[in-house]
């Protein structure tokens, strides 16, 4: 057994000795006990934990890693859960009786609750069948075709929350309160705790055992105060009219959500309010949702109201447009009948407008009258036939359509006679003017109010004619050497008025007045007048100038040249009007 | 805004209700106290700058102590005890009926009240019963007629529930 020394021991003998049994022995009475510890030691230490000493350890091992961190629990999820659905399929009834403590009451709320609001809505629909508010119902149903049942839903919505109070379970103390905008509530702490009191009150006198439920709901006349309980804090809602199922789920959610918001707030409460004012809108909430509810009652008061102003607001407005269209046709017809060269013969307003008659060319387009006068003309059918009207306006525009006077001529109309009036270019004088036919309507043109605007060069050949005087002897109509001369210069001069008038297109007429001196008697003068122009106009045809247009006028005495000049009064003058 | 609860205890005629009649602010009536058993007032107290709204659950005080009802008592923050100096019996019991408050309130701050202060010499309790209260009751002569030592008591009670609320961690 070489194991049995120590390494000096072997080292120091080399071989065995009889003296060394005895040593042996005293070594194992010295040693032994450290020897065996540490063999075992050593065991342990390659065989590892045995499970007895993993039962020892477990419990403690196991509080100490849960105090620590969440790693046991993950750990041990999986294995714990299909030991679980191992022991269901094995003995469902033993897993069964044991949550059954903990389901039953959970199923118990759950259905009371249900119920609680299948009776709260069974009840109402009874109430109302039986009240004279039902028969109305009743009656709205048959008018309408909607079931009965609806109709009292819709009814039985009819609702509003006037205040919600939270309130601290333990104290009463009052957490938190909302009210509709247009009520005023007074002293809501003490009402707070007066109701915790009367909760308190009720769950003493009819239902002692601890966790009953407590005070759900109580009604007095029109409102009803709802309470849901939380495990710190209760919400209050007083509420008018019928209040709906879906409210109460409506404030069980709001109480778990600000448990579930404010925990910390609501598990440290000692008085004040101030860590919880981010509840209020929460509460405010439950009043939001009712109001817009609230509204159809009051509406249904006055339904008929929108209804009256919206049928007359139709009346009013229909109304202003038929007026509006009346006196866009009345318009129209007047405006048309009242326009020279139009003639309206028939106008009907049936699906379109349609206007029929007559129409002078010259008068005013219809579609612009109707246009003018507001009538959509895209729609309104029209059928004119052309005529020609003998009225005054339109005579004279179409005789302005044929003149074309220039701007300093007017036009007036004296009976079938068309008076022209003002100073015109000689051209227009000489060519439109003249030539141009007469148009409808008219007999005879007066053109003695134009004067003809002559050119300064024509002016002055004119005046080169009517300067010279044919002076003869007395009582004598001869042509003596003068008068022949002079007669030549007239002559050339008249050529040249002609030649210049021929340019701008018009005539020269040319007047020859004879007149004698006042001796001898009026006969013998008129006859001596005579026959002195006509010498004159022989002397100028001998000079080749035959003027197509003369007149020759025999004056006598009647209008002398000169008073108290013989002399030139003996004479023949010359006056050139250009047409 | 802080709020306390603090319950008003005390045997029947203490004259509890009339000793905070004048000096609180009431919406219910009397009837309440018969009815219900409790009555809701407010007693608003200035202390140092900061407002504190007292909610005062007037608890109804009948012949028999075991009368009260101990779910009133839940939460509140501090009590009142309101004694008659001149009924002696309403002193003696009030160990008892703290043993019975704190049962259900907890250990909160107590005043006693010892009221009817103004009827000294009609007092059925000695000046040594009175130091012997003193010496385990924070104690406070008053007076509903006169007013005495009211403000006071409201005083002292705020002051406690605040002290409670700091020393709180």
């Amino acid at each position: 057994m070489p194991d049995d020394r120590a390494p000096w021991e072997s080292s120091a003998t080399g071989q065995f000795d009889p003296s060394a049994q005895e040593l042996s022995e005293l070594r194992e009475l010295i040693l032994g006990p450290e020897r065996r510890r540490l063999r075992e030691l050593e065991r342990r230490l390659e065989a590892g934990a045995t499970p007895e000493e993993v039962a020892d350890l477990l419990p403690e091992a196991i509080a100490l890693r849960a105090g620590r961190d969440r790693q046991l629990a993950r750990a041990l999820a999986p294995t714990v859960e299909s030991a679980i659905g191992e022991s269901v399929r094995r003995n469902p009834r033993e897993i069964a009786s044991a949550i059954f403590p903990v389901l039953g009451p959970a199923i118990r709320k759950a259905i009371a609750e249900t119920l609680a609001g299948l009776v709260a809505s069974i009840n109402s629909t009874i109430e109302h069948s039986l009240s004279p508010r039902g028969l109305r119902w009743r009656l709205e149903a048959w008018r309408t075709g909607v079931p009965y049942a609806q109709i009292v839903l819709k009814h039985a919505l009819v609702y509003r929350v006037e205040q919600v109070f939270l309130i601290h379970t333990e104290t009463g103390l009052l957490l938190s309160h909302a009210w509709a905008p247009d009520l005023s509530a007074s002293d809501p702490d003490l009402i707070s705790g007066m109701l915790t009191a009367i909760r308190d009150f009720v769950a003493d006198s009819f239902a002692p055992e601890r966790d009953a439920g407590g005070l759900r709901q109580f009604s007095v006349g029109e409102l009803t105060v709802m309470v849901e309980q939380g495990p710190r804090a209760m919400i209050a809602a007083v509420v008018r009219g019928q209040a709906p199922d879906t409210l109460l789920t409506k404030l069980q959610d709001t109480v778990e959500t600000i448990h579930l918001q404010f925990s910390a707030p609501l598990a440290d409460f000692d008085g004040d309010t101030a860590p919880l004012a981010g509840v209020r809108p929460l509460l405010e909430e439950c009043l939001a949702t009712v109001v817009a509810t609230g509204r159809e009652r009051t509406s249904r008061r006055a339904a008929w109201l929108p209804w009256a102003i919206a049928g007359l607001l139709i009346v009013l407005v229909l109304g202003g447009l038929a007026w509006r269209s009346h006196r866009r046709w009345t318009g129209a017809i007047a405006r048309l009948r009242s326009e020279p060269g139009i003639v309206l013969v028939q106008a009907e307003r049936g699906g379109r407008w349609s206007f029929t008659g007559l129409r002078d060319p010259m008068a005013a387009d219809p579609s612009a009258l109707l246009a003018a006068a507001g009538v959509d003309t895209a729609t309104v059918e029209q059928h004119w036939e052309q005529y020609l009207s003998l009225q005054p306006q339109l005579v004279l525009a179409r005789a302005r359509a044929a003149l074309s006077p220039p701007a300093g001529i007017t036009l007036a109309l004296a009976g079938d006679t068309l008076r022209l009036r003002g100073s015109a270019s000689l051209r227009w004088f000489a060519t439109t003017a003249r030539t141009a036919g007469l148009p409808p309507g008219v007999a005879a043109l007066d053109l003695s109010g134009v004067t003809p605007d002559i050119p300064p060069e024509l002016a002055g050949r004119v005046a080169d004619v009517e300067r010279e005087r044919i002076l003869f002897g007395v009582g004598s109509a001869a042509l003596d050497r003068p008068a022949r001369a002079a007669l030549t210069r007239v002559a050339a001069a008249l050529v040249r008025v002609q030649t210049a008038a021929a340019v701008l297109g018009a005539n020269a007429t040319i007047e020859l007045a004879g007149r004698t001196d006042p001796t001898g008697t009026d006969a013998t003068n008129q006859t001596l007048s005579r026959e002195r122009a006509e010498t004159v106009l022989a002397a100028l045809a001998e000079r080749g100038t035959s003027p197509a247009d003369v007149r020759v006028s025999a004056l006598g005495t009647t209008q002398p040249v000169a008073q108290g000049n013989p002399a030139l009064n003996r004479s023949v003058s010359f006056t050139v009007s250009l047409r | 805004m802080i709020q306390k609860k603090v319950c008003m205890v005390g045997l029947f005629g203490t004259g509890k209700t009339s000793l905070v009649q004048r000096f609180v602010h009431t919406l219910f009536s009397e009837r309440y106290l018969s009815t219900v058993g409790v009555k809701i007032d407010r007693k608003q107290v200035e202390l140092d700058g900061t407002s504190v709204t007292l909610v005062l659950w007037d608890l109804a005080g009948r012949d028999g102590q075991e009368d009260i009802t101990t779910s009133y008592l839940r939460g509140a923050h501090a009590i009142l005890y309101v004694a008659d100096g001149t009924r002696r019996e309403t002193c003696d019991q009030l160990p008892e009926l703290r043993a019975l408050v704190r049962e259900a309130a907890g250990d909160v701050p107590e005043v006693v009240a010892l009221n009817k202060s103004d009827l000294k010499e009609r007092w059925t309790i000695t000046d040594a019963d009175e130091q012997a209260l003193a010496s385990t009751f924070d104690l406070i002569r008053t007076s509903a007629k006169t007013g005495d030592g009211v403000e006071d008591a409201f005083q002292r009670i705020a002051r406690a529930t605040l002290a409670t609320r700091e020393a709180r961690p």
